[in-house]
């Protein structure tokens, strides 16, 4: 017996169970403190278990996608996934103590492990990926994370150390994400939009790959979806998009926030409508639905469970309070800011209120937001509510994007934002509100208190 | 009434430094002269295009990637004696971050190698390994504050700062050669390397600095500052129309007042 095993096993278990009696939301510290115990806790577990891990990272919509490809993979495995937020390697190690017995015995077929970009050097090494799934590379966070290219080349470094026999699913989109195929010479599944154009405004994007990386020349973009993501090839040598294995065309969205689209994989077409907003979903749905047939999941399985499917705290939420309807997008770096105010401005008339943090979560650096093109929404806002702790950088982003601001709507208090601007509504008005990571926690708190129910994002 | 004045600004390398949300400095520049009825002509200035034909009254060069700058760097070269000509003549030059580096002698990266810059700043950078990461307030060089106080039209003296406020996120130390005069001295924050307070680098109207932020919105008197300067080569002194300005300084106060609770 591994006696190292079983005492991080142990204490994480015990911290685990304080933790539960004292109901606070530390669910890190269990993994931390067998992390500290055994550092090779999580490697020693992964390796037994059946099917093995699924890893998924990049910069936008992982949440998303994990959780897809969790509804999805469960109804033909016992999986798991680090769900209650920490996507660090002590996320996992967390995860891994709940779900295994006192003397190691897995509860699980197979893992799934969303992972903060940073980390996936690490954690590939500790969990010995079977799949990886990368969704796409933005700048986020520079603060945090340093720049794009700098991540990217981490990345490189460590898919070339991969046995052959892991498969890497690949959105062929991103350039950046593409050209990791040179990195590795296993299985690769490439998943992409195939419409040159979408029905959405076109943002002044921020474009993170504009030269081949491999010469260094201009990229030739024959469709530009959104950022750098799109239909390329370079203008010297033979780096071009791959063709996609999993695809789609007929992107639709729609003003209630729901789309429809066309879904090929392996031969198999299918239609399908879903409650999930924006181009960005559209990416998400397509890497579960490529992890799905990965996995030889039945297509109409996947079809159900994307219907059925409603995103993870806060990334898009319709709810109401005192009959008047809110519809909550997270927002936290400019290409998936920009995403989400292409998908509102369908609307023909728009109530918001953007509530910007800068908080270590949220970046401690605000300058992200003349990155993002607001001026689009400019002359669709019919009232323009405004809170967090940088709002005054924000309202003088919008004062320059051309948006008449009223003093009166700038407020300091999270919650007295979201009372107020109801207020200020008629009740057939919707209220699209728009916050930082750290400011949807305060949002939560406001709908948890005074809107319908929501159900607790922290448990399973 | 006198004929509409134009200012014509130059956006260097736009497409490929732009990482870090300095194109509010272009917006706020814009912004704040259409308001007073001054027309903007906007060029945007890559690789392989020429500046020899063209004539701005302001340059704006900001931060990207290290690899962009290494393309950058290259081609910045060929544009050498023409931007210093511009600014000898006058020309107003505001860079940051990376921007601020290439106009330097050289960066030294920590690997060492060289990327060589163009020296209109007497300085040099050298990669280190401290993250230089944080709000950065600092206290405007006395010859500064005495020309923005009689430039920046505010009927509210009261609120009228000498200070500057951004973000800065490098891990290069910039050392000014002796004569070079620093923008200002840091109050907090670590500014040009963290070591001997000074932050960012004057020479004739030409500015460098690490402050992002963006640093023109919320810094409405040195963006005027750069506006009139601008417009004095070709129309002599300007009397600018006062703007509101009471959400800029808003932002002002709440950037430095985190300078506070930072570490």
């Amino acid at each position: 017996m591994d006696l190292k095993l079983f005492l991080a096993t142990l204490a994480g278990k015990i911290l685990a169970f304080v933790i539960r009696l004292f109901g606070s939301g530390a669910t890190a510290a269990p993994g931390l403190i067998a992390l500290k115990i055994d550092p090779n806790f999580v490697r020693k577990l992964n390796r037994k278990i059946k099917f093995g891990s699924v890893i998924v990272s990049g910069t936008n919509g992982k949440t998303t996608t994990t959780r897809l490809i969790y509804d999805i993979l469960s109804t033909k495995y016992k999986v798991i996934h680090n769900r209650q937020g920490s996507n660090l390697l002590r996320g996992i190690a967390s995860t891994l103590i709940a779900n295994s017995s006192i003397l190691g015995k897995l509860k699980f077929d197979l893992a799934l492990w969303e992972l903060d970009e940073a980390i996936l050097p690490e954690a590939i090494e500790n969990v010995s990926p079977k799949t990886i799934v990368l969704l796409n590379l933005f700048r986020d966070q520079l603060d945090r994370y340093g720049e794009v290219d700098s991540i990217r080349a981490k990345w490189q470094k460590s898919l070339r150390t991969l046995p052959k026999n892991t498969t890497l699913i690949l959105n062929c989109d991103d350039p950046g994400i593409s050209i990791l195929e040179n990195s590795f010479a296993g299985k690769k599944i490439f998943f992409g939009v195939s419409d040159s154009k979408v029905k959405l405004p076109a943002v002044v994007g921020v474009a993170d790959v504009k030269h081949c990386l491999v010469c260094g020349a201009g990229l030739i973009f024959t469709a530009q979806l959104s950022a750098h993501l799109g239909h390329y090839r370079c203008s010297n040598c033979d780096f071009r998009r791959p063709t996609p294995n999993v695809s789609t065309v007929n992107l639709n969205f729609k003003p209630d926030f729901s789309t429809s689209i066309t879904l090929s994989t392996n031969g198999q077409t299918l239609n399908i409508n879903y409650s999930l907003p924006g181009l960005y979903n559209v990416y998400n749905i397509l890497a579960a639905a490529a992890v799905s047939s990965h996995y030889n999941i039945d297509f109409s399985t996947v079809k159900n469970k994307i219907k059925e499917f409603s995103t993870a705290f806060g990334r898009f939420q319709k709810t109401k309070i005192k009959d008047r309807k809110l519809v909550t997008f997270l927002i936290k770096n400019p290409a998936g800011a920009n995403e989400v105010i292409r998908t509102i401005s369908q609307l023909s008339k728009i109530n918001l209120l953007v509530i910007l943090n800068d908080k270590i979560a949220d970046g401690r650096d605000v300058s992200w937001i003349w990155d993002t093109d607001w001026e689009i929404l400019k002359d669709k806002v019919d009232n323009i509510f405004i809170s967090g702790i940088r709002r005054f950088d924000m309202a003088l982003r919008l004062k320059y994007a051309g948006f008449k601001l009223s003093k009166n709507n700038i407020y300091k208090e999270v919650n007295y934002s979201i009372l107020n601007a109801l207020q200020k509504l008629s009740t057939k008005d919707t209220l699209i509100v728009l916050p930082t990571y750290t400011a949807l926690l305060d949002v939560q708190k406001t709908l948890n208190r005074e809107g319908e129910k929501v159900a607790k994002w922290q448990k399973q | 009434m006198a004929k509409t004045m134009t200012l014509n600004i130059c956006h260097l390398y736009p497409d490929l430094m732009d990482t870090y949300g300095d194109k509010g400095n272009i917006i706020a520049i814009q912004k704040r002269c259409q308001w007073r009825g001054i027309d903007v002509n906007l060029v945007n200035i890559s690789v392989d295009q020429s500046l020899s034909d063209l004539e701005f009254d302001l340059y704006f060069f900001g931060g990207g990637q290290d690899k962009a700058q290494t393309v950058v760097g290259k081609d910045l070269q060929k544009k050498d004696g023409v931007l210093k000509k511009a600014i000898d003549g006058g020309a107003v030059l505001l860079s940051i971050c990376g921007g601020y580096q290439l106009l330097q002698k050289y960066f030294k990266t920590k690997t060492g190698e060289i990327i060589k810059g163009i020296g209109l700043f007497d300085a040099y950078t050298e990669g280190s390994n401290d993250r230089m990461i944080q709000n950065l307030w600092l206290d405007l060089e006395e010859n500064l504050k005495d020309e923005i106080r009689k430039i920046y039209p505010t009927s509210d003296k009261e609120q009228l700062t000498t200070d500057l406020i951004g973000f800065e996120n490098h891990s290069g130390k910039t050392y000014l050669g002796k004569n070079l005069k620093h923008l200002g001295k840091v109050i907090n924050g670590s500014g040009n390397n963290g070591e001997d307070k000074t932050e960012g680098a004057v020479y004739k109207n030409a500015f460098g600095c690490y402050l992002h932020g963006s640093l023109l919105p919320k810094n409405p008197h040195f963006a005027d500052y750069l506006i009139s300067k601008a417009l004095e080569r070709r129309y002599g002194k300007v009397k600018l129309k006062p703007l509101d300005d009471e959400i800029e300084w808003q932002a002002h106060k709440l950037a430095v007042d985190r300078t506070r609770s930072q570490a």
